[in-house]
């Protein structure tokens, strides 16, 4: 099987299987692999130019340790997520917008891993977690103070 | 805003605007915070629930349900903003995707010419629906990152970045062609009255060389029966009806077709500029004018082939 073909199985699995995201979500759009096991979600045609720099976005990486879902995914698909999604509350949001860890006072209803992470109707993006702690996934160049919500 | 505007850009543009005194006097002023509704993650009633919750007004334009003035300036730190779910443009910069809003909705492919920073990129992929494919192209590197970082926040999907000089773009035939070009950016004045520091005439006729070029280049990329925009944020003459008055003038299968948009005051272009005539289609074009609409200066004209 070529690489695009397997990583991208890979990844359709693991997000079906952990956010209940079926191949259907993407099925009007194409997957393109880059280096490094970066998988971006495009358009289903593109010009045929060395010039081409970049293509839809960046969804997934599968490089090392396992497959990693980016923020772009989760605010762009998050809403049809059903499964490891955290709801934050009003702080949370404030403190994951502006780039900090989050510990959670209660077990969530998720399993160790990344998670999507909601508040209210809005998908916010991406963290990891473990037991009641929340790694923030959140690229630098989208953090925010946020003072309304 | 205090500054001072050139006698030379005073004595271009008054003896052709309608209010000379009104027009000088709405470019010392701030322009209202405006934002877009990004469809593909929201929609303007719940954008207009939001803000009532916050307590900050936000008026809805009768010619775009998706564009807002607030009379807040700061509306910089809210979720909205961070989710992508709004998008600060100016009122002028959506007019051109407006003006196209038809051929988007059954383009399969459309050009984007002069992208970056993608405000009217993010708008078309949002008319669009995510669908078909968009091929936002710049030639300044540096301005794509700026780009991307938009198409991101946005979540647009359907878009291809490509990094080349127009003029040496691969001739491949797109639905929709949108020219944004580089331009003198006299317009953007209320924004940043540093655009004066560096204005004079020579930057318009260094533009206008180029303009003439990137104009040809982009009609040939479009195809038979599609749609073209070609706009600028100028109100120089030299680079808007000259420039389509050239295209007009080099291209045989070029023609003009009428524009308005309901509900926001356009204005005639100028039929001559320094004793030189335009090409009758040229009057199909329009200029925007600061004190109209309380918005930026910005020039369009639609052209099917």
């Amino acid at each position: 099987m070529m690489d695009q073909e397997r990583i991208q199985k890979d990844v359709l699995d693991y997000l079906d299987e952990r956010f209940g995201l079926g191949e259907d979500v993407f099925r009007k759009h194409r997957f393109y692999l880059a280096s490094k096991g970066r998988l971006f979600l495009g358009p289903k045609w593109m010009p045929d130019d060395r010039r081409v720099v970049s293509v839809g976005l960046l969804v997934a990486r599968a490089a090392g340790k396992g497959i990693k879902p980016t923020t772009n995914l989760f605010q762009t698909f998050g809403k049809l997520i059903t499964r490891n999604a955290l709801e934050l509350d009003r702080e949370s949001t404030i403190a994951y917008a502006k780039g900090e860890d989050l510990e959670l006072d209660t077990a969530p209803p998720a399993t160790d891993g990344y998670v999507l992470l909601r508040y209210r109707n809005t998908q916010l993006g991406c963290g990891l977690l473990k037991g009641k702690s929340v790694r923030n996934m959140l690229p630098k160049a989208k953090r925010l103070e946020i003072s309304l919500l | 805003m205090d500054f001072t505007i050139p006698e030379r850009f005073q004595a271009r543009y008054c003896p052709v605007v309608d209010d000379p005194e009104a027009f000088l006097s709405s470019l010392k002023t701030m322009l209202p915070k405006s934002f877009r509704v990004n469809r593909l993650k929201s929609d303007p009633d719940e954008i207009k629930e939001r803000f009532s919750g916050y307590g900050i007004p936000v008026r809805q334009m009768p010619w775009y349900e998706d564009a807002f003035v607030s009379d807040v300036p700061d509306i910089g730190p809210t979720l909205e903003h961070f989710s992508g779910k709004i998008y600060f443009q100016e009122l002028v910069s959506m007019m051109p995707p407006l003006l196209l809003r038809e051929a988007l909705a059954g383009a399969r492919n459309v050009l984007d010419a002069c992208a970056a920073p993608g405000s009217k990129t993010t708008q078309m992929a949002a008319l669009m629906g995510n669908r078909g494919t968009i091929v936002a192209n710049d030639v300044a590197y540096p301005r794509i990152r700026a780009l991307k970082f938009n198409l991101e926040k946005t979540g647009t999907l359907n878009t291809v970045i490509s990094n080349r000089d127009l003029r040496n773009f691969p001739n491949i035939l797109f639905d929709v062609v949108l020219l944004d070009a580089p331009c003198s950016s006299e317009g953007t004045m209320r924004k940043s009255s540093e655009m004066f520091s560096c204005w004079s005439e020579r930057t318009i006729s260094s533009n206008a060389s180029q303009q003439r070029q990137l104009i040809l280049k982009a009609f040939d990329l479009l195809s038979p029966g599609g749609a073209m925009v070609y706009s600028t944020c100028t109100f120089a003459p030299e680079e808007n009806e000259e420039i389509v008055d050239h295209l007009l003038r080099n291209r045989e299968d070029a023609r003009l077709e009428e524009i308005g948009i309901e509900g926001f005051r356009t204005s005639r272009p100028l039929e001559e500029w320094n004793g030189k005539g335009f090409h009758e289609e040229v009057r199909k074009s329009v200029r925007i004018w600061p004190h109209h609409n309380d918005t930026g200066g910005f020039f369009m004209a639609r052209v099917a082939k």
